[in-house]
């Protein structure tokens, strides 16, 4: 199992009542920690409306994840 | 002006002038640096300050130079007296050479050996016109900063930004980019004052609602610098008219509030060659990016290759917003495209800021470009569906029940079983499912799509359309404006 440090943002912190957390996870991808965590919470939001980012770098959904790796995943936003 | 008469406090001016040519050496790494003041009485076109460096680099040099040159003027308390032909005469304070307008030849002087001439000021000249020297805005204090310079804010004063949207975003990279002393400035704005609006764009009073946001804000920021130049265009940006305005402008700052404006403007950017400085804003949170024209840069597209579509992320009820959350983002992009126009370094790589003032953090998220991405010149894309053909108005639920077409309400699970609306509506399809990929709605059938306000109907419907969905349509205002 990896730690994995996974941070929300805009309409997914709302829907997931918090801005970040930590979690063992098996998911060997940031695709499978989506599903993993959209279940879980209740994303409404589908992968390919987000980008994810793996310490600090914008990464494919298919790259592999490793322990103590910090994930963020965030949707567009229009406001202004 | 016949001649000049220069009076210093000489211990205290020797002191702070050595402290600054040491300064300079230290900073910019060179070998030797000198700086005299004459003090006394100089005839025009004679040399009143002489600046020598000496470094294996020419930049430094320069560097070094206008460092000196800038801080003497602004630190060391050297005061001029010009005498008038007419016999008339008036102490100024050095630090006000430094301000531009006032004194336009000193982009030129950035030299090594520097010599700067007692050419006298254009202020002078205004003073026996009889306008006030404290009608016009004094940079100095920017101009103080090394980064900076006279030199510097001659760029600004040069240069040009277009800001899409005079809102959250808009009002405070509008003031900062007019006080800071941008020569010409474009305001693209449609909208009129709205009373809620004032919470977070202070730019406007109460006696403002109703009137255009262009026109007012153009009208306070002459107040902050008279001398620029603000074009006002009262009405909304998109394909057709941002490829025009954008070519008479050096930077765009996107301060938009919507996806389809936000990317037009991306495009109209790139295709131009232009940098722009986008933001966005969602509740406490904010992102910050900019494009720059370079082979490497990644543009907005690179980064969401299949453009939002606006309504689908996020929630239908308007997301609400505490000022200051638009103001932090709207002063970043005012900064950052003070420094494209200084010729500053912008950052080190290009990244997406996300800034969340809730919890007070800031991630940069490092992006790439997408070689997949097209940043060749090529036509505007337009919006094939004109999203006000997608939407039907009914003054009742009934009446929407009555028109023959086939009712979709798409909010999610939870929002229906606290809102049963009255009447039979036939499908339940949450937004969400849509997202997913449902293929569950035939496609042959005629739908009014209905959610809680019309925002992610209207949404949807857009979406459903460009799928090949021929009759689709969107219930305006949503079941909020038939519940009655
Ligand atoms: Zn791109």
């Amino acid at each position: 199992m990896k730690k994995i440090t996974l941070q929300y943002f805009a309409v997914l912190r709302e829907q997931a009542g918090c801005s970040e957390e930590r979690l063992e996870t098996a998911a060997a991808t940031p695709a499978e920690l989506y599903e993993e965590v959209r279940a879980r919470h209740g994303f409404t939001l589908p992968l390919s409306m987000l980008r994810v980012a793996v310490n600090e770098e914008f990464r494919d959904w298919s790259s592999p994840l490793e322990s103590s790796d910090r994930v963020v995943f965030i949707p567009p936003v229009a406001g202004g | 002006m016949r001649r000049l008469e220069y009076e210093a406090y000489a211990a205290l001016a020797e002191r702070e002038g050595e402290g600054i040519v040491a300064e300079a050496v230290a900073k910019y790494g060179v070998q030797h640096a000198a700086c005299i003041h004459r003090i006394g009485d100089l005839a025009l076109g004679e040399m009143a300050v002489w600046v020598g460096v000496s470094s294996r680099h020419r930049a430094e040099a320069f560097a070094a130079c206008r460092y000196i040159i800038d801080e003497v003027k602004h630190r060391v308390p050297i005061w001029k007296k010009e005498h008038y032909v007419d016999g008339d005469s008036g102490w100024v304070n050095c630090e006000r050479c430094a301000q531009p307008g006032a004194h336009e030849s000193h982009a030129d002087q950035i030299v090594t050996p520097l010599a700067e001439g007692a050419h006298g000021h254009d202020h002078a000249h205004a003073h026996a016109a009889m306008t006030p020297q404290h009608a016009l805005p004094d940079f100095s204090r920017q101009i103080a900063l090394p980064e900076v310079g006279a030199a510097g804010q001659q760029r600004l004063r040069a240069g040009s930004v277009l800001v899409i949207g005079a809102g959250g975003l808009g009002v405070p990279a509008l003031q900062y980019l007019a006080a800071a002393g941008v020569g010409r400035i474009g305001i693209v704005e449609g909208d009129v004052v709205e009373a809620s609006n004032l919470h977070r764009q202070p730019l406007y009073g109460v006696a403002d609602i109703g009137k255009s946001k262009a026109a007012v804000a153009a009208a306070r920021l002459r107040e902050l610098n008279p001398e620029a130049t603000f074009a006002v265009h009262a009405e909304r940006a998109g394909a057709g008219n941002l490829v025009d305005w954008l070519a008479r402008y050096d930077v765009v700052v996107d301060c938009s509030d919507n996806f389809a404006t936000k990317f037009t403007v991306n495009d109209a950017a790139v295709i131009l060659g232009k940098p722009a400085v986008f933001a966005s804003v969602y509740q406490y949170e904010g992102q910050l990016q900019v494009y720059l024209p370079r082979e490497d840069w990644p543009c907005l597209r690179c980064l969401w290759p299949e453009a939002p579509r606006d309504g689908l992320v996020g929630n239908c009820a308007q997301a609400g917003v505490l000022g200051p959350v638009p103001a932090v983002l709207g002063a970043m992009q005012a900064m950052q495209a003070l420094k494209i126009l200084l010729g500053l370094p912008v950052e080190g790589a290009p990244a997406l800021h996300v800034f969340d003032l809730l919890g007070m953090h800031w991630r940069t998220l490092h992006a790439a470009r997408n070689p997949a991405c097209d940043h060749s010149p090529r036509e505007l894309q337009t919006d094939a569906i004109d999203p006000a053909a997608l939407e039907l108005a009914y003054p009742t639920l009934a009446a929407a029940f009555a028109s023959g077409l086939t009712l979709v309400d798409i909010r999610e699970p939870w929002e229906r079983a606290r809102d049963v609306p009255a009447g039979p509506i036939e499908w339940h399809l949450p937004l969400s499912a849509f997202l997913q990929g449902s293929t569950a709605l035939p496609r042959e059938g005629r739908y009014l799509i209905v959610c809680a306000h019309g925002v992610r109907s209207l949404a949807l419907a857009g979406h459903l359309r460009a799928l090949g969905y021929p009759a689709v349509y969107s219930l305006a205002g949503g079941l909020a404006a038939v519940s009655a």
